[in-house]
């Protein structure tokens, strides 16, 4: 496992930060997700090694995450969420001035500062000032400088917020390649739903400090629940209160469509004898994809 | 859709253990101090009074040669404790030290704290101890070359010049007061230049602040002592202190009968004061927002 975190707990004064979190990653990429005060922030400083937790343990990387920090910011790459720079600067020298930092001998940090560079699509560009740099050019050189040092783990802050659509595909598709062929894992914390589901296999869902949901991003939709678009003729209150009294979460759509969340444990001819009982038509009936945006909604419990 | 222009390839080398972690930091610092014009110009200029001095050294020794220029004014080209004195706490030296300060210095927190650079250093083995060292190591370094450098050369070229050890027999203890002088005037100043330029993100009100409280500190001194007559307020102003101090290093009386001590006191508190923000200030947690 390249993470891992039994029974972490960690206050802020008398605010509770992190509840008693347990987590195993290990190849690939992987989303953290959780709306405001879920503890993503309060977990990446923890994995950084910036905060001891009060209670549980943890490895990164297999080094200690109350001991040995030093060696895990020395093997792990981070990509802020906030445009960093060291005014100026050009990209190289700023990318190989953290190769330096990171422990790499200068010659080297500046050769690997170039190749760098050119991977993430900075290479023409790499003698200009960085601050004449487009939000999209800083963005690529934050993630150069994260893997300047060759990283086993790269944590990513937002790495796609600011740009614009055309950019945040070419960054999404940076972090596929590198996640996917570059044996680094990944761990990115995002509130773009949409950018964890295209760039990871795995999820963490943070709610209120606690885990909420963590694994196979497909297996974790199948198996908390199925989606069901329904279209029906009658009249439906009876319909709704059934399906809502059986645990399923009911939404209507602006088209009449009904989206219908069922529990694992219920099977879709449960609908059908709802529906024959409260005297109800099915006209549509549709096994809808459940994205991670339903999943994370399930989970947190919000719309 | 394809954006690398070439693929990513792993780093086959080792890390390396720094014996100064810090020293990338500083190089850092100096570099970007050199690539602005007027600060080159500015220090440039700042070499100026080690050159004047320089020469009186030489004047010192051949004053049968240079009488027509000095007119019977040859007690002042003395090369004793008192020459080394005039030249390390000479106003025109400490005004073009707050100068360096102020455009080699704003910046070096300022700048981090503008551009959100703090959470990289800290992203990486870095300690803030290091951190801080580093750049100060910078402010040492430019500050080093109008102190250190000069007062050592002052005495190498008294030696060299009167092709004796006569000087040394006589004041032995002068290397040690400009080497202790020289670490303390720029260990104060590097404290008072990072001190300033953490409290704000913009370098221009560093600059300011840095070069204004230097100045009103003299400003207040001044219209105090012409309205109360106490010498005691020469403790406001960060030039007397440094001057007070620099008296008693090189074994002269004070130019204001206060105990040198208390400046020497006054400069301590800056320093402790700025180490307590820096300690503040400066926060590897704050990596991660």
């Amino acid at each position: 496992m390249n993470v891992e975190l039994k029974d972490i707990h960690f206050n802020y004064g008398k605010i509770t930060a992190l509840d008693g979190v347990d987590l195993a990653l290990s190849e690939g990429a992987c989303g953290l997700l959780g709306p405001n005060g879920a503890g993503k922030s309060t977990l990446l400083r923890i994995l950084l090694g910036f905060l001891s937790p009060e209670r549980g343990e943890g490895r990164v990387l297999g080094y200690d995450i109350k001991k040995e920090q030093f060696l895990i910011r020395r093997s792990v790459g981070y990509m802020p969420e906030d445009d960093c720079l060291i005014a100026g600067m050009d990209a190289v020298t700023f990318t190989a001035y953290f190769g330096e930092m990171s422990g790499m001998p200068r010659q080297e940090a500046m050769k690997r500062a170039h190749d760098v560079l050119f991977y993430v699509g900075l290479g023409e560009s790499r003698y200009r000032l960085l601050e004449t740099y487009s939000g999209g050019m800083k963005q690529r050189l934050k993630l150069a400088q994260a893997l300047v040092h060759d990283p086993k783990l790269l944590f990513l802050d937002e790495p796609t917020s600011n740009l614009d659509p055309q950019g945040r595909n070419e960054i999404l598709d940076l972090i596929k390649d590198i996640s996917s062929k570059k044996d680094i894992q990944v761990l990115i914390s995002s509130h773009i739903l949409p950018d964890i589901e295209y760039t990871c296999s795995h999820v963490v869902i943070l709610n209120k400090g606690k885990v909420a949901a963590q694994g196979d991003i497909e297996a974790l939709k199948e198996i908390q629940y199925s989606l069901y678009e329904i279209k029906t003729k009658g009249e439906n209150g009876g319909f709704l209160k059934a399906l809502k009294d059986k645990g399923c979460r009911v939404e209507e759509t602006e088209d009449q469509i009904m989206k219908v969340y069922m529990p694992a444990n219920l099977s879709r001819n449960e609908i059908f004898q709802v529906a024959l009982r409260e005297n109800i038509q099915i006209r549509y009936f549709v096994k809808s994809r459940t994205s991670l945006e339903d999943l994370f909604a399930k989970t947190v419990g919000v719309d | 859709m394809v954006i690398s222009e070439q693929g990513y390839v792993h780093w086959q080398g080792t890390f390396i253990e720094r014996r100064f972690p810090w020293w990338p930091i500083t190089r850092l610092g100096i570099r970007l101090a050199f690539k602005r014009k007027f600060f080159k110009f500015v220090f440039s200029i700042s070499l100026l009074p080690a050159v004047m001095f320089s020469t009186g050294v030489y004047i010192s020794e051949r004053l049968d040669d240079f009488q027509f220029m000095l007119k019977g004014q040859d007690r002042l080209l003395e090369v004793n404790p008192a020459f080394f004195k005039s030249y390390f706490t000479s106003e025109p030296l400490l005004f073009l030290m707050v100068m360096i300060m102020v455009l080699a210095g704003a910046g070096l927190i300022c700048d981090d704290l503008k551009y959100n650079s703090l959470q990289l250093y800290f992203s990486r083995p870095l300690r803030k101890r290091d951190y801080v060292l580093g750049k100060m190591a910078t402010v040492f370094f430019f500050l080093l070359i109008l102190t250190l450098v000069p007062g050592l050369l002052f005495v190498l070229l008294k030696l060299i010049f009167a092709g004796s050890f006569k000087f040394l027999a006589n004041y032995p203890w002068i290397p040690v007061s400009v080497i202790a002088f020289s670490l303390l005037v720029t260990l104060f100043f590097a404290f008072y230049t990072l001190l300033v330029s953490s409290l704000s993100k913009n370098r221009r009100y560093v600059s300011i602040l840095l070069f204004l409280v230097y100045i009103f500190s003299n400003v207040f001194f001044g219209i105090f002592y012409s309205i109360f007559h106490n010498p005691y307020f020469c403790l406001l102003s960060i030039q007397c202190d440094i001057q007070q101090v620099g008296a008693a290093f090189f074994r002269q009386s004070p130019h204001y009968d206060v105990p040198w001590i208390y400046s020497f006191l006054v400069l301590a508190a800056i320093c402790c004061l700025s180490a307590f923000v820096l300690k503040r200030k400066i926060r590897g947690v704050e990596v991660v927002k």
